[in-house]
């Protein structure tokens, strides 16, 4: 079973020229760069980790490897931000 | 050839809740020099069985303020004395009207300090309001919450009116609010603190309010419609720059009063933003702090 990532429900965010603005309970605003906004748009929890990496490589031409590394590293403070969470696909 | 990956980041760009704590007893100026007279004093008090209410009108949101405590209902009276207006559908505000507790189920509560605001779909309360302060932050709260739904905000921002059109201009604190509103034609600044804007009759407007930083006015309960938005930023030369819709959105989102946590809200702000900024023409106002800065203002 592989990793999935999932939105936090409690959040409101609209996509404004091709960035993410995202507003969290507490009133706090954050916003998401281009990559960060491809990887925010397959936050549903039905596309695994591997495939997400899999599409920023495809996108922005840099090697599988390289945007693994990236996606952690983004998905290490979107989870501290509660931003959301890392889940197993399939798994309700 | 690959494209710029511009590394996955996050930034945070200000928080809307923190901003809209400005508007705390600290951010509220004397108003000791109350202008607009006391013709409210008609507003009789009853100390026996407590006040009249007190029948305001905020941006086109009628109130009915129940003030018991007599100096209170003082305060309020020189206070919002531009903005009397009776109507039959007023929300009513109970103030002090209870020792605490909430009154039962509510939409949303708010404690600042000491003071609580409760709003129900019926009536909202405030508790604990031990002066007029109190009471203009709580007022200032729960016209945020009112206004939500009706498509309207409050913005930390100066409003002055130019042939017939508003022009807001918008900035935390020491961005140069008051400066602004002192540059301008006297009779002409709507406010120098907080405006509220309001989506009426097809088109975006901007209401009096009276909620006033240095000019210590007591506001005038006009409208007018929205010319355009300048985020002000201090400069050694006046210049105005065009905002796209995410810039001007990241202007705006520190300068608005916001204080529900509920995403449904959020995501209403954001619309409500989205279409503000998709109809009025969003500005970044270098100016030197001199009144020729009117000169780069489109007309």
């Amino acid at each position: 079973m592989s990793e999935c990532i999932i939105r936090n429900p409690r959040l409101a965010w609209r996509e404004v020229d091709g960035e993410m603005i995202i507003i969290s309970p507490d009133g706090q605003v954050h916003e998401l760069n281009e990559t960060a906004t491809l990887v925010w748009k397959n936050a549903a929890g039905d596309k695994g980790l591997e495939e997400i990496a899999g599409e920023i490589a495809t996108e922005y031409d840099v090697t599988l490897e390289v945007a693994r590394t990236d996606l952690a590293e983004l998905l290490a403070v979107l989870e501290t931000k509660q931003l959301l969470d890392v889940g197993m696909l399939g798994k309700d | 050839m690959a494209k710029e990956t511009g590394r996955a980041c996050l930034s945070v760009i200000g928080s809307a809740k923190q901003a809209s704590r400005d508007t705390g007893f600290a951010a509220i100026r004397d108003i000791a020099c109350v202008q607009g007279g006391l013709r409210g004093l008609v507003h009789s008090v009853n100390h026996a069985g407590g006040s009249a209410p007190l029948q305001i009108s905020i941006g086109s949101v009628p109130l009915s303020l129940f003030i018991r405590e007599a100096a209170l209902h003082v305060q309020a009276v020189k206070r919002y004395s531009e903005f009397f207006q009776d109507s039959s559908n007023a929300l009513p505000i109970l103030l002090n009207h209870r020792k605490a507790g909430a009154p039962g189920p509510c939409e949303f509560s708010y404690t600042l300090d000491d003071a609580t605001l409760f709003f129900g779909s019926r009536r909202a309360e405030f508790l604990g309001v031990r002066n007029e302060y109190a009471m203009d932050s709580l007022l200032r709260i729960l016209l945020t919450v009112v206004l939500l739904p009706q498509r309207g905000f409050l913005l930390h921002a100066a409003t002055v009116v130019r042939d017939g059109r508003a022009y807001i201009f918008a900035g935390r604190s020491g961005a140069g609010k008051s400066t602004v509103a002192s540059l301008s034609p006297e009779g002409n600044v709507l406010t120098d603190e907080i405006s509220l804007l309001r989506y009426s009759n097809g088109c975006w407007q901007a209401h009096g309010t009276p909620f006033w930083g240095e000019f210590r006015a007591a506001g005038s309960n006009r409208q007018f419609p929205v010319a355009g938005i300048y985020s002000l930023v201090q400069a050694g030369s006046d210049r105005v720059e065009s905002l796209s819709a995410k810039q001007a959105l990241r202007a705006l989102l520190p300068c608005v009063l916001f204080f529900t946590s509920e995403n449904d809200s959020h995501e209403a702000l954001l619309m409500m933003l989205l279409n503000l900024i998709g109809e009025i023409p969003c500005h970044r106002l270098h100016f030197r702090r001199k009144a020729e800065f009117w000169k780069v203002i489109a007309a």
